[in-house]
């Protein structure tokens, strides 16, 4: 068994690495319809001090949190974003990763117009309020607020030996089984 | 054509080859293609040209043996193999489907945005000749539901035909790379996206959509070669006159023959116009019966308590004349699925004695569970044994075609069915199995995992999943859940396999003359198997998982090579993808419960590998 460094031909043969381009924004989605939040764009010259961005009424609002997690399957947000937001078609909202920003006003803005790389906008589709439920529902994931939060299956703790003491592969190649 | 390559003595005549098709005289090429298998097992014939030195389609060959006569490299040398050329495309998703190779060109489709490279064999590494950029709509990225895959490409005159995430279908010529057309065949507003690799018989560019999880209706689309222009469209639900079913129709089984305008009957009123049956896998073609053969998606929502009935033409395996589509016989091996067990697996075409008699197989390897042997001219279950776990049903009535189910797996709204093996995602999914008409084994990828399954309310949304149901996958018992597993057709069992105790085996599989099996693992070994008797002969690790297909062709050098892509994703890849996190089991359409080791066997990957002597 001769193994062989993944790096044999590194360099001389990334011959066009620099001519890819992970994706292209040329195409991408005009967001429709009026802003449901009018946030300054600023800093502009002479810009504002003190901005005001708007909070949402219902944080931390337990009756508001249930009825974000129960929206957030209404609208089919779970078939994207996983059944508790771990992620699938649309990143996870779980995760401390946010492309458009995490302040409440971002995640709303996120909602209501939707983002290029396929997020619908639900603007005229949800009301404000339920936006923000959504939003408050979000917001508590990972924390002790979260409505319904994502239980582990049960089988997952089935002893299962093999697993752990999975041989290094490069020094022990598997051998084959015969029926 | 043969102006293709100039100066190389083969590519003109393989061209051609190519052009008159395989209904023709000739029987092989210099190099190209050939009908010859040396060593192949008494009466094992194959149905088409084998990829011999070239890979012009998906599987290679029609027949989707995924088999190539090449012997150059064999059990005696393999160890010596060693990385000749590597490219990246800086496109950290899943690499599923391979490339292609016409002449002396290689050509690679990328993930989302979809671009395609033709890299020179001729020259020291491979060097890059041109880049195709096609643009695909951003948006596309949202509604795709399982990574943002490409499966592959076809060669056909002149030009690499493939499908765009955002459903248009684009030729481009091989030797210049510029566009020749660009054709939609779907909408992303309706949540439908095109991942499927098109094969091109005679004139005729065969086409499916993706989106079962998004309310999609099912239809394969014919275009001209030419121009393409859309000739016909055949849907998987609707009327018997969008099915494409007519007076030449003639199922096997009396379960297939409930009169008109079944598509639209098995339904409760209209659910059949967001039903799924999407067709997202692997296309087949016997040049002599003139069939075409694949397999349709699962039937939406997943919650079958919204959907009474057959649900018709889901999870069905249709015979469409390959020139009007129209079907010749349609076998449905789930009716009202309750598991989300789509099966668009490959269909593989050949020849062999089965209980003493000369037959027309069909093979397909299901994700439910069952090995179906099938004869394709008449559309009857020869048998459907299991080769993984499987308890939603106990076997099949092969005098009805019919499932025995068992009614403790049965799905429902509101309440979990558990412990169902195999999971949705199948004892296993698209990736594709190979034949070897010289062991008469087929090397299956395969999964070990299960689920608990429940019903959910759902509200159809243009454009958004229209799932209902709450899945969480886990390993299945037994201490592995994957499995490379070689199946003796003629006797119906499983001689020998090798097993992964973590991951799935999730890449596609090609066998070669040389009697070698190559296949990749989700934690990115690339291996070479001895094919009679599955000893690991040689094995390298590329950096991220494997779940594309790997191909073996002939350089302008006259040297065999291999080529496998390393980038983790896809469904059941998908975890291992920043975008998704591990605390949730219910994420990724229930498969990150089963798949959280990936995240530190396997960081996502951007490559394609050639492997010579
Ligand atoms: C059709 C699939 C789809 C649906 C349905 C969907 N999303 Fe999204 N969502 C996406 C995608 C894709 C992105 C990433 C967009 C981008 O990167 O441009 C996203 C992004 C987001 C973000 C921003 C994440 C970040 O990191 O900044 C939030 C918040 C969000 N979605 C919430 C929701 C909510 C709430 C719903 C239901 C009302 C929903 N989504 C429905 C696909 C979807």
């Amino acid at each position: 068994m001769k193994s062989i460094s993944v790096l044999v031909c590194a360099g001389s043969l990334l011959v066009w690495a620099a001519g890819c381009h992970r994706s292209s924004n040329s195409n991408s989605v005009a967001v429709n319809g009026p802003a449901i939040t009018s946030n300054p764009v600023g800093p502009v010259p002479g810009g504002v001090q003190d901005i005001q961005y708007p909070t949402n009424p219902y944080m931390q609002d337990p009756v508001a949190l249930q009825d974000g997690r129960r929206l957030f399957d209404w609208y089919n947000c779970s078939g994207c974003h996983g059944g508790h937001a771990g992620g699938g078609m649309g990143p996870s909202l779980r995760d401390p990763v946010w492309i458009y920003g995490n302040r409440d006003d971002q995640i709303f803005d996120t909602i209501a117009h939707g983002r290029s790389k396929g997020m619908p906008s639900w603007g005229s589709k949800i009301p404000e309020q339920q936006i923000w439920e959504l939003v408050a529902y979000i917001k508590s994931m990972g924390t002790p607020e979260e409505p319904d939060p994502p239980v582990e299956p049960a089988h997952e703790q089935m002893p299962n030996p093999q697993q752990e003491e999975k041989p290094s592969v490069a020094t022990q190649p598997p051998a084959a089984e015969t029926h | 054509m043969d102006r293709l390559i100039p100066g190389l003595r083969w590519a003109g005549i393989a061209g051609l080859i190519l052009l008159a098709g395989v209904v023709g005289a000739q029987k092989e090429s210099a190099n190209g293609t050939t009908m010859n298998v040396p060593g192949a097992m008494p009466n094992v014939h194959v149905v088409s040209p084998l990829a011999n030195g070239q890979w012009t389609m998906p599987a290679g060959d029609y027949g989707n043996l995924r088999y190539s006569p090449l012997s150059q490299i064999n059990t005696t040398n393999v160890q010596n193999l060693r990385v000749v050329a590597n490219m990246t495309d800086g496109i950290p998703h899943g690499h599923e489907g391979g490339p292609l190779v016409v002449g002396s060109t290689l050509y690679m489709v990328t993930p989302f945005p979809n671009n395609l490279y033709a890299f020179d064999l001729s020259k020291p590494h491979f060097l890059l000749k041109w880049e195709y950029q096609p643009h695909p709509d951003i948006a596309s990225q949202g509604v795709a539901c399982c990574d943002v895959v490409n499966r592959g490409a076809s060669y056909a005159d002149g030009k690499i035909i493939y499908a765009l995430l955002d459903n248009h279908v684009v030729a481009v010529d091989a030797q210049t790379g510029h566009e020749a057309w660009r054709t939609q065949v779907g909408d992303i507003h309706f949540g439908e996206t095109t991942t499927m690799a098109p094969i091109v018989v005679k004139n005729l560019v065969y086409v499916g959509n993706s989106g079962g999880e998004l309310g999609v209706r099912g239809k394969l689309t014919g275009l001209d070669v030419k121009t393409g222009k859309v000739q016909w469209i055949a849907w998987s639900t609707g009327s018997d006159q969008d099915v494409r079913i007519g007076s030449d129709f003639k199922p096997f089984y009396a379960h297939e023959k409930q009169g008109k305008d079944q598509g639209i009957k098995s339904w409760t009123p209209g659910q059949w116009k967001i039903g799924g049956g999407t067709i997202w896998g692997w296309i087949s073609y016997d040049p002599e019966l003139n069939l075409i053969y694949y397999g349709t998606g699962n039937p939406g929502p997943w919650n079958p308590d919204m959907r009474p009935g057959d649900n018709k033409w889901t999870v069905t395996i249709f015979a469409r004349d390959a020139d009007t589509g129209m079907v010749k016989w349609a076998w449905q091996l789930g009716p009202h699925d309750e598991w989300d067990y789509d099966e668009i697996m490959e269909n593989i075409l050949v020849d062999m004695p089965w209980k003493g008699q000369m037959r027309k197989l069909l093979i397909h390897p299901g994700r439910s569970g069952f090995m179906y042997v099938v004869d394709r001219q008449s559309g009857e279950l020869l048998s459907a044994s299991t080769y993984e776990p499987t308890n939603w049903a106990t076997g099949y009535d092969l005098n009805t075609g019919q499932p025995i189910e068992v009614k403790e797996k049965e799905t429902h709204f509101g309440k979990y069915s558990t412990d169902i093996c195999p999971s949705s995602t199948g004892a296993k999914d698209f990736i594709p199995s190979s034949f070897s008409p010289r062991t008469g084994l087929v090397y299956i990828p395969a999964h070990n995992t299960c689920m608990d399954y429940m019903g959910t309310a759902v509200n159809y949304i243009a454009g958004t999943p229209y799932l209902g149901a709450s899945v969480r996958m886990y390993p299945g018992q037994g201490g592995y859940q994957g499995e490379l597993v070689a199946w003796d057709v003629a006797q119906g069992k499983k001689v020998w396999s090798v097993k992964e105790p973590d991951l799935p085996v999730y890449s596609g599989v090609l066998s070669t003359g040389g009697d070698l099996v190559f296949y990749g693992t989700m934690d990115g070994w690339f291996r070479a198997l001895d094919a009679h008797s599955g000893k690991v002969l040689w094995q390298f690790k590329t950096p991220s998982g494997i779940v594309g297909n790997p191909v073996t062709f002939t350089g302008p050098d006259g040297k065999q090579y291999v080529a496998i892509y390393s980038g983790v994703g896809g469904w059941m890849g998908a975890t291992a993808l920043p975008d998704v996190s591990t605390d949730d089991p219910y994420a990724a359409l229930g498969v990150v419960g089963a798949m959280k080791k990936i995240k530190t066997l396997s960081p996502p990957g951007d490559l394609l590998y050639a492997f010579g002597l």
